[in-house]
Formats: C-alpha cells, sequence, structure tokens
C-alpha cells in the first residue's frame, strides 16, 4: 500500500502505544440526547408537524389546500413525478406542470413535489435518499420543495432515524428551508436551496 | 456640530469590527445557552458523553480510521491518505487532473483552509469557487474567515456590496437579501458546470462508512448534486464509532454552532453514484489528512483532537470578542485557535507560542465546549511548553499584546484613549517569516473600541 498510508498508520500507533489506559467506549442509552420535553409527546404526526413549522417547513395534509398556496406563490412550472395525477389536475389550472426533470430547465422549473423516505418528529425534519428522490436537483434547485411524507414514515426520534439508515449513497435530513445568517447576522431564507420549504403528508 | 460627531460615530461603528464581533458573539453564545437549558436538564452530563465518545475515538484511531477506509472502499470510495498540507493538496489536483476537470465547487471546510487549497488549485489553473456565502465573500476579497463558522463576521452590508459590485455581480446594493439573491443566481452556474465539487467532512462513521456533513445554505448539497467528481478533505481525527454516536454529536453541534436542534441540511453520504441511485458524483475520494495530527495525537494535549468546529469557545471567549479572529494569525482563532494553531504549526510552534497566553484562563470556553475540552490546562502546558522552547515572552507582538492588554481593565482603557495603539504595530515588519503568507491578505482589525467607550459616554452624558 501507499507510504502515505503506512506512514500515517505507524506514527497513529507509535502516539497511542505509550498510553497507559484508553478511555473506553461509553455505553449509553439511545435516547440520552432527547430533549426533556419528547417524552410528552406522544402523537408522533402531530409532533413532526409542530416541530417542521417551528423550523420553517410549512406542513399540508391535503392535496387541494397545496395546491391553494402554491396559486398564490406565483409559481410558473413544477415538477410533480408520474403518479400523483390529482395533484396534476389541481396544479395544471394555474402553471405549467412537468413529469420530467431536465437539467436544462433547472433556472424555470420553480417549484418541485418529490417522495421523500420520511421524517423525524423530533426534529421537524424530512429525510431524502437517492432512492425517494431520483434527481437531487429537482429537491434542491427550485425555490418551492414540496416533499411528500408518508405517515407511517414519520421516526419518532432523531435516534430511531439514525439506526433506520436505509443503505442508500445518500440521505439527507433537511430541516428548514435553506438559510444563512452571513451577513450581519441577519437571517435570510433560499440562499442555494429552496426558499420555500414544504411537506405534504399523506 | 455634536450631532454631527454622533452621526460619524454611529456610521463607523457600524462599520466597526470589533462591536458586529463582539455582538454577533454574544448573540450566539445567548441563543446557545437558552437551547441548550430548554432542551436537557443536564446538558453538562451530555457534554461530558460526547467528550468520552470523541475521546475514546482518538485513542482507538489506529483502529477506527483502518475500519473507515474499509468501509468507505467497500461502498466504491477511493480513500487517499495525505502526511502534510502540501500532500494533500497535490492529493486533490492530481484527482482533478487525471479527471482533466477544469473547474471546481468547494463546500466550507477549515481544513481545506488549513492547506491553503485555493492557492494550490490557482497556481495549477483550476478554478475553485467557493459556494457558502460568507466563504465566497472572503475569496473575493483575498481575506481569511474570522470566525470557524460565521467566517465574515467581521465584515459589514457595505463591505460585501462594494465587494459584489467590484466582481461584476450587480450594481452597489447592501440589501442583505439582495445579497444573497444574487449569490444564488451567481452561483447556480458555477454548480452546473464545475467539472468536481470539494467538501469537509463532520465526521466519518467508522461502522458504517457514512460522511456526515452538515450545512444551513444547502451548498454542499448543491455540490453533491450536480458535478460528477466528489472529493472530500477529511482530518483523520474526525473518526467516530458508528452512526449510533451521531445522536449524541449531532444534537450538540447544532446547538452549540447555531443554537438550532439540528443543522438545515444533515447528509449522509455513503459512496458514489450507483446505476440504480444515478442521481450523485460517480467518483467519489476520501482524503485522509494528518498534517501534525498524529504529533498531537502523542502529545499531552491530545483532547484539543475531540473539537468538532462547533465556534461556542469563539463565541464566548473575551479576548476573542475584543480583538477578532484575525488577530490569531492562523486558520483557526479563539480558544481552538489558541490550542491547535500552535500545535498545527509543528516545527514552527515558536512562532505562534505566544497564542496560548491570550488567555485570562476564565474557563468560559471549556464550560460552552460540547466535547468538554479542557481547554485551560491545554493553554497552560503549551505556556510551559513555550517557555522550555524558549519561544518569545508575552508583551511581544502581537497577539501578546492584544492578550495583555485585553485581560487588564486599566490598560485596555488606557491603550484605547491612546490613539489606537493597535493600528500601530507594524505587521508586515514583524520577524515571523511563518506568518508571511497569512499577513499577505490581513490586516489587524481596525481598533475602534476607545471611540466606542467615549462615544458611549458622550451619550450618556447628553
Ligand atoms: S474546542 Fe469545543 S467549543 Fe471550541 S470549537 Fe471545538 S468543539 Fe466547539
Amino acid at each position: 500500500m501507499s507510504t502515505a498510508r503506512e506512514q500515517i498508520f505507524s506514527s497513529v500507533r507509535a502516539a497511542l502505544a505509550p498510553l497507559p489506559e484508553r478511555t473506553p467506549r461509553p455505553v449509553f442509552s439511545k435516547d440520552v440526547a432527547e430533549p426533556k420535553w419528547l417524552a410528552a409527546e406522544t402523537d408522533s404526526l402531530a409532533l413532526f408537524q409542530k416541530r417542521a413549522e417551528a423550523t420553517g417547513t410549512k406542513c399540508f395534509t391535503d392535496m387541494d389546500a397545496c395546491a391553494s398556496w402554491l396559486r398564490t406563490q406565483a409559481v410558473r412550472v413544477v415538477y410533480i413525478p408520474a403518479p400523483l395525477t390529482h395533484l396534476v389536475a389541481l396544479c395544471s389550472e394555474f402553471c405549467e406542470v412537468t413529469s420530467e426533470y431536465s437539467r436544462t430547465r433547472v433556472n424555470e422549473i420553480d417549484a418541485a413535489f418529490t417522495p421523500s423516505a420520511g421524517a423525524i418528529a423530533e426534529s421537524g425534519s424530512i429525510i431524502l435518499s437517492d432512492e425517494s428522490t431520483p434527481d437531487r436537483l429537482a429537491a434542491l434547485a427550485p425555490w418551492h420543495h414540496i416533499a411528500l411524507v408518508s405517515r407511517a414514515e414519520i421516526h419518532r426520534t432523531i435516534a430511531d432515524a439514525l439506526a433506520a439508515m436505509p443503505a442508500d449513497p445518500n440521505l439527507i435530513w433537511v430541516t428548514g428551508p435553506s438559510k444563512t445568517a452571513d451577513v450581519e447576522g441577519i437571517l435570510i431564507q433560499g440562499v442555494h436551496g429552496p426558499g420555500a420549504q414544504a411537506c405534504l403528508i399523506l | 456640530m455634536a450631532e454631527q460627531k454622533v452621526e460619524l460615530f454611529a456610521r463607523r461603528l457600524d462599520h466597526g469590527v470589533q462591536k458586529a464581533v463582539h455582538n454577533n458573539s454574544a448573540a450566539g453564545t445567548e441563543k446557545r445557552y437558552n437551547v441548550l437549558g430548554t432542551d436537557y436538564s443536564a446538558p453538562d452530563d451530555l457534554r461530558r458523553l460526547a467528550g468520552q465518545i470523541r475521546q475514546h475515538s482518538i485513542e482507538y484511531l489506529d483502529t477506527y480510521l483502518e475500519q473507515a477506509e474499509q468501509s468507505l472502499k467497500r461502498q466504491g470510495a477511493h480513500v487517499h491518505f495525505a502526511v502534510t498540507a502540501d500532500d494533500a493538496c497535490r492529493a486533490v489536483s492530481d484527482i482533478l487532473q487525471k479527471a482533466g476537470a477544469k473547474k471546481v465547487v468547494k463546500s466550507k471546510s477549515m481544513i481545506s483552509e488549513e492547506i491553503h487549497l485555493n492557492d494550490h488549485l490557482g497556481t495549477m489553473g483550476i478554478e475553485s469557487v467557493e459556494t457558502d456565502l460568507g466563504e465566497y465573500i472572503i475569496q473575493i476579497d483575498g481575506d481569511h474567515p474570522s470566525h470557524i463558522v460565521k467566517p465574515i463576521i467581521h465584515k459589514n452590508r457595505r463591505d460585501i456590496a462594494k465587494s459584489f459590485e467590484r466582481e461584476g455581480l450587480g450594481d452597489y446594493n447592501d440589501d442583505p437579501e439582495t445579497i444573497t439573491r444574487r449569490a444564488r443566481v451567481f452561483m447556480r452556474d458555477k454548480y452546473l458546470q464545475a467539472d468536481a465539487g470539494i467538501t469537509g467532512a463532520n465526521f466519518v462513521s467508522a461502522e458504517s462508512g457514512r460522511l456526515v456533513l452538515v450545512t444551513n445554505e444547502g451548498n454542499s448539497r448543491f455540490c453533491l448534486a450536480a458535478p460528477k467528481i466528489h472529493i472530500a478533505l477529511v482530518g483523520i481525527e474526525k473518526v467516530i464509532p458508528s452512526d449510533a454516536d451521531l445522536a449524541v454529536l449531532l444534537n450538540l453541534l447544532g446547538r452549540s454552532a447555531t443554537g438550532q436542534q439540528l443543522t438545515v441540511y444533515t447528509e449522509f453520504i455513503n459512496g458514489p453514484a450507483r446505476t440504480d441511485r444515478p442521481s450523485g458524483p460517480q467518483e467519489m475520494h476520501v482524503i485522509f489528512v494528518d498534517n501534525q495530527r498524529s504529533e498531537i495525537l502523542a502529545s499531552d494535549c491530545r483532547e484539543i483532537l475531540r473539537c468538532i468546529r462547533c465556534g461556542a469557545c469563539l463565541n464566548v471567549c473575551p479576548v476573542y470578542r475584543q480583538a477578532s479572529g484575525h488577530a490569531y494569525r492562523s486558520v483557526y482563532p479563539g480558544p481552538l485557535g489558541a490550542v491547535l494553531s500552535p500545535l498545527l504549526a509543528g516545527k514552527k510552534f515558536k512562532e505562534l507560542a505566544d497564542l496560548p497566553k491570550a488567555s485570562s484562563l476564565c474557563g468560559a470556553c471549556n464550560e460552552v465546549c460540547p466535547v468538554d475540552i479542557p481547554i485551560p490546562d491545554l493553554l497552560l502546558k503549551l505556556r510551559n511548553r513555550g517557555h522550555q522552547e524558549h519561544a518569545p515572552s508575552p508583551g511581544t507582538p502581537p497577539m501578546g499584546a492584544f492578550a495583555k492588554l485585553a485581560s487588564s481593565p486599566m490598560l485596555w482603557r488606557f491603550a484605547m484613549k491612546s490613539n489606537k495603539v493597535m493600528n500601530l504595530v507594524p505587521l508586515e515588519k514583524l520577524p515571523l517569516p511563518y506568518l508571511q503568507p497569512w499577513l499577505k491578505t490581513r490586516t489587524l482589525p481596525t481598533w475602534r473600541g476607545g471611540e466606542f467607550r467615549s462615544w458611549m459616554k458622550s451619550r450618556h452624558k447628553k
């Protein structure tokens, strides 16, 4: 193997060898970092909605309400993947609908619905995976992103979600809209990713 | 006339680096304190647990680094090792040249700052664009970050508006929202044109081989959404045993850094694109960088390797708040930097041996540290080492002077009145070769504390 590798491993081993004893791996319960208010929350769906709204993610539980919101947002082109015919009908009333996410239209498509791989109630996060969201850009580049979250896939805690991570090349937890406070500490949404983050719970 | 003066001061204050740094840091400390208090009845127990997880990780680095390497390879990532900063730079440019890559987008990473990657890529004719808003502004200004989480804490909107105007990103406009939108539009094309995306990693899970990356802007996600090659530069100390440890570490990182329960985008990267998952980069390279870390591991200051780069110790530090990040003359400022920077300097330890003296040892840094690093103890050990190696004594330039001033209220007031003494330290004339690349692009912040104080006084008199 490469000499750099050997060099690093031998220096690391040499550094550790003289230690009289090494710090053991701590044993801790899975819920050790759960916030104290979590125990009182028994309804994961309600908790998810509350936490998501608190981080700036809009929650919808029916398609019509979601479409009405988009209508007020002056959306021009919305990407809706294949099987969601009712949503297509609703959105076609006020904007162009495409079922194809093309990289040549990255700056035109200003809203996108993508399926998610679930959600986390404790933090109000949406989980996206490459399996659920076949094009990473579709969930990132449009100003409005609406993740489709299935009720059955809401993990109660962060630790639960960590324990259930699927073998996917990429998983991302989205907790609110893209934001920055780089300029004088002033919070601005929509830096690179969505300025309006939403989810439609089905 | 009096009004004019007040206006003048108000305007200057608005420009005032020190005030901006002070207020922004104080706000960060406040937010962190509130969120930890609301969420945990015993936050200190959690910090100690996190500290033990990280201490265990680095004391078994031989095991975990090897395990991480195997796991990453199993998922199809290429794993490289770099002993020095130069080796790491070369490893990056070799990968890029082999692939014929000419344009890269970068997501904020302290280690790429540490190895001066952008300078290196520039000399190789490779365009490298920083995509984090703050880091981008640092890049176009030829400046350096003054905070590890909030890189442009020392700049105000007018500075930024001027830079954007100069770079052709539109007419002068200092509205933060407009600035952000312009960056959004500009970056879009950069992402889509880039051949490769370069990131760091907050953690690497040895068991699963997952690279964990957190950002609020979503720029790292973009770097992994458009380009076809992903290169991750990772300090060898970033390895943790398993995904389960993230429950503790992620919960503390977001809260300590920005007062958020979780950072907006928490990304788990588990290999390059596959035929059934074609969206991401087709090639993934992980470069593990030593650059003095194994030396630090061998030293009695190894606890500093626990650091998860949250920035809480900077925000809370009275010296950092007064002096700002650039006063530390190195990539890592604040209490973290006062320990880490001289150690990373290796043979040039002496040139930064004054940094550990820039502290009143008040202990606040240890109290806020999410991984419970005993920073004051480490500072004392390093002071000792500096003493034994006959490094220049305190009071000599320039952090020592900062420190002395900042630690004595009487001296401080005197210095403030005596016409901004700190502005008179001729940095470029200091006989410190190690600092020259740093000084080429940097000056100490203009010293305005005295004006602020007397302005406050004149306000009170009214
Ligand atoms: S030393 Fe501790 S408080 Fe400071 S940046 Fe590192 S983890 Fe955060």
